[in-house]
């Protein structure tokens, strides 16, 4: 049991925070360059932590500010996007991507969400992914202990309690793990995008002969329905759809 | 009556005339043509503005006198809107020809005026050589007229100037044949520049030139005063114009003897233009200061506060400056950041620049009506501008110091803005810029993009490990719950099995109804077993020693006591007649017990 248990502490310490040291030195070094307005400095070194192929929500949100600064409107968009797929809840990076949308040409109206889903949303996103696995986990194991004091008890009340216990812990074990799931559903999807070019124009079908449906600007969000060869059929958050480019976009 | 006041005005007119006449200002000038033919005669004249004696002539020796020095005087008395002029005007005019070409200068004449010497200076004349006769040539009967004769000219003060530097454009006419007017007149546009007229004359005025060596009439019709806006080659526009040119008319009818007296003049139509003219505008170097907004020239700052010390919500001015000479009227207010506190209201601009033959110059007021909203000590940050500095051929920025500016606390509402309700001074906390958020600098909580552990094998490994742990644990416990059911069972069973063994004698006796032995059996059996189970030699055997070494196992209170009373009844039966009614039965059940649940105790 004891052997176990280590294993399990030092699985939890590889899979966690810290990796490698160079990146930890990398980020401070690229906030010490955002603090000092060197802006270039810092976003080569924020993008070289993601070259190793790293991301958090705190990498993409610093990434975005640097790239607001350096006046790159859509990149910025682009990376709080990503930024807020990782973390949907967080309110900085939610005000900093509704500032830098002000900077674009392009206003569509968005459905608000449904305020129960909006809830359910922020309880999701208040523990990343792998805190509800562990949750799931601990739960998990909580339930087998409290299934073997309901079986083995003599008192009768400690049998019923353990037994009702033993119910909810399940439940939480099973809705952490489906938590854990929808994010990484979530953040797997490669159904939105952002437009990239200052002018892109949206075809009726997928070449360039088709008829111009209208015209989108940097840094307008909208979802993809499928992809032919070079070209994306997408759709606006008011419903209308057309036909892309895929190098105008770039996938969030 | 009317006579009265005839009188009555004319003894006015002479008090003004004797009163204003002491204080006139006297002048004494002498009017001379800038150019002559040799062979033409022309008048110079003195003018003295006052009474005056003692006309001392200048030497004249290098022209003939033809007449002259012939003296006319002039009075004129001017009453406009009560306000009186008066002139009186004495001239001395001499009739002279020059003797032979060159360039001569008169020399200044002197003249006393209501005892003061006056002198008039002296004068340059010159004397070209005349193309036969003026006169005649204009007997010559011209049908036309050549360009030679009237022309227009376009003369700008530099042709290479920088962006911003302002030059002057003069449009002059010159004609050698009398012309009676203008028609059609078109002036330049000026693309790519900023113009202004500067000078636009009302009536025109010949003056005497000469150009290649021929006499012409000159006259200005416009100047202006231009700022290239643009660089690289600037063209000016021609500009033209339709002159009425007076000929004399050459007709083939015969002349009647009225021609001879009157002069038959023809009015002709003559298109005369301006050719264009080029401007190289050069940019201004790179390198400009921030706070440069184009200024060019040769300017000086100045910044005050109309007041230094004031109590909120006052208003107070920063009137800022800008001396010199440039484009003055070209420059914008400069850019000033205000404390947020402060409300700006629209800037007011004085501009006392005039415009004149190099350019404009003066000055320029830039007037900032501030109030201030809160009370503290402010410093206004200094007031930049920046110019090119064309003669350094170099920017040159000026600043100005900190202005400080002490704001009182202001008077109480009740006092001075009793009229304003008590929580108007409150105000809501005002945006003044957006801006990002700043970045995270906490830990970044790195991961490896794509990494899940809920889709990890590690995780299905644990809960499976959990499921493996749950399942053997649980079989382990309920084997050891069995197991030690089945030892307790084991034990009862062979405890029985020892009470059942020291009691066989002893059933055989109660089989036999064998009273007092059965008892006497019994006793001994019991006691038997415990020297067995307490280790107590048989003469040790006492109830004391029983049961202090049974309590010292820490065998139940109840049992030691039952032991004791099962021995007491046992020694008192041996000696007792039967009791009948089963007693021996129920004894020996209660030993059998007994010693069952003594040996379940080990």
């Amino acid at each position: 049991m004891k052997r176990f248990l280590t294993l399990l502490l030092s699985a939890l310490i590889v899979t966690g925070v810290f990796g490698e040291p160079g990146q930890k030195e990398l980020w401070i070094k690229a906030n010490n360059s955002y603090l000092q307005a060197l802006y270039q400095e810092a976003l080569d070194d924020y993008l070289m932590i993601e070259e190793m192929g790293y991301t958090s929500s705190k990498l993409c949100y610093n990434i975005g500010n640097t790239y607001f600064k350096l006046n790159n409107i859509p990149r910025s968009i682009l990376y709080y996007e990503r930024a807020l797929k990782i973390d949907p809840s967080d309110a900085d990076i939610l005000n900093n991507l509704s500032l830098a949308k002000e900077y674009t040409l392009d206003r569509i109206e968005e459905v608000p969400d449904f305020i129960v889903k909006t809830w359910f949303r922020n309880l999701n996103y208040s523990i990343s992914s792998d805190g509800w696995s562990y949750i799931a986990i601990f739960m998990a194991a909580l339930t087998a202990l409290l299934l073997l004091s309901f079986r083995f008890s003599s008192l009768s009340r400690t049998r019923k309690i353990s037994f009702f216990a033993a119910l909810v812990a399940l439940l939480i074990s099973a809705g952490s793990f489906g938590f854990a799931w929808t994010q990484r559903i979530n953040s797997q999807k490669m159904n939105t995008a952002i437009v990239m070019r200052p002018v892109s124009t949206v075809r009726s079908s997928p070449d360039n002969s088709g008829n111009t449906l209208f015209i989108l600007h940097e840094g307008t969000k909208l979802e993809i329905l499928e992809k032919i060869g070079d070209w994306a059929r997408i759709e606006l958050s008011d419903g209308r759809q057309g036909w892309l480019s895929l190098p105008d976009i770039e996938i969030i | 009556m009317i006579a009265y006041c005839y009188k009555k005005i004319v003894l006015l007119a002479g008090a003004i005339i004797l009163s204003l006449g002491a204080y006139a200002q006297h002048t004494f000038k002498l009017d001379t043509p800038g150019v002559v033919a040799s062979d033409e005669s022309f008048r110079i004249v003195f003018t003295a503005n006052g009474e005056c004696s003692d006309f001392n002539p200048p030497d004249l020796s290098d022209f003939d006198v033809l007449a002259g020095p012939s003296t006319s005087t002039m009075s004129s008395t001017q009453i406009i809107n009560g306000k009186r002029t008066e002139t009186f005007q004495i001239s001395y005019t001499y009739i002279l020809q020059p003797k032979k070409t060159g360039k001569y200068t008169i020399g200044s004449a002197t003249v006393e005026i209501a005892g003061r010497r006056y002198s008039s200076s002296p004068a340059t004349i010159e004397v070209i050589k005349g193309e036969g006769s003026a006169a005649s040539s204009s007997n010559q009967q011209i049908a036309g007229v050549s360009s030679e004769d009237i022309f227009m000219r376009m003369s700008v003060s530099k042709n290479r100037v920088v962006k911003g530097e302002s030059l002057v454009v003069s449009l002059k006419i010159y004609t050698r044949v009398p012309i009676a007017g203008f028609e059609n007149v078109k002036f330049p546009s000026f693309n790519g520049f900023w113009s202004q007229e500067i000078e636009t004359p009302s009536n025109i005025e010949f003056v005497r030139e000469t150009v290649n060596g021929k006499i012409y009439n000159a006259a200005l019709l416009r100047r202006y005063m231009l700022l290239p806006q643009q660089t690289g080659t600037l063209t000016i526009d021609p500009s033209e114009m339709i002159c009425q040119v007076q000929v004399r008319s050459q007709s083939s009818a015969p002349r009647s003897v009225f021609d001879d007296f009157f002069d038959n003049y023809q009015t002709v139509r003559k298109r005369v233009i301006a050719p264009a003219v080029q401007v190289t505008v050069n940019p201004l170097p790179s390198g400009a200061p921030a706070s440069f907004s184009g200024g060019v020239g040769n300017f000086s700052l100045d910044a005050r506060l109309t007041r230094d010390t004031i109590d909120a919500n006052e208003a107070v001015s920063l009137i800022v400056s800008i001396k010199g000479s440039g484009n003055i009227n070209l420059i914008e207010p400069p850019k000033l950041i205000f404390p947020p506190d402060f409300e700006v209201y629209d800037t007011k601009i004085t501009d006392k620049s005039s415009k004149g033959g190099g350019g404009a110059s003066g000055s320029k007021e830039f007037e900032y009506p501030l109030i201030p909203r809160g009370s503290g000590t402010f410093k206004l940050p200094p007031v930049e501008f920046s110019f090119y500095d064309i003669n350094k051929k170099q920017y040159v920025s000026l600043s100005t110091g900190e202005l400080k500016l002490r704001v009182g606390a202001g008077k109480d509402s009740q006092s001075g803005y009793a009229s304003l309700p008590a929580g108007v001074s409150k105000q809501a906390v005002r945006s003044l810029g957006t801006d990002v958020r700043f970045i995270k600098t906490d830990s970044p909580g790195l991961n490896k993009s794509g990494k899940f552990l809920v889709s990890s094998p590690f995780f299905y490994i644990i809960l499976g490990l959990i499921l493996f742990l749950y399942l053997l644990i649980g079989r382990y416990i309920s084997k050891k719950i069995e197991r030690n059911r089945n030892v307790a069972f084991v034990k009862n069973r062979r405890a029985n099995k020892v009470a059942r063994a020291r009691l066989k004698t002893a059933e055989a006796l109660l089989r036999q109804n064998q009273y007092a032995p059965y008892y006497e059996e019994l006793h001994r059996a019991i006691l038997g077993y415990c020297s067995d189970k307490l280790n107590l030699l048989p003469s040790e055997l006492t109830r004391e020693n029983i049961a202090e070494s049974l309590r010292s196992k820490a065998v139940k209170e109840e049992l030691v006591n039952e032991l004791l009373s099962m021995i007491e009844a046992c020694e008192y039966a041996r000696y007792a007649p039967d009791q009948g009614g089963g007693a021996m039965e129920n004894n020996y059940e209660k030993a059998i017990k007994l010693i069952s649940e003594l040996e379940g105790q080990r």
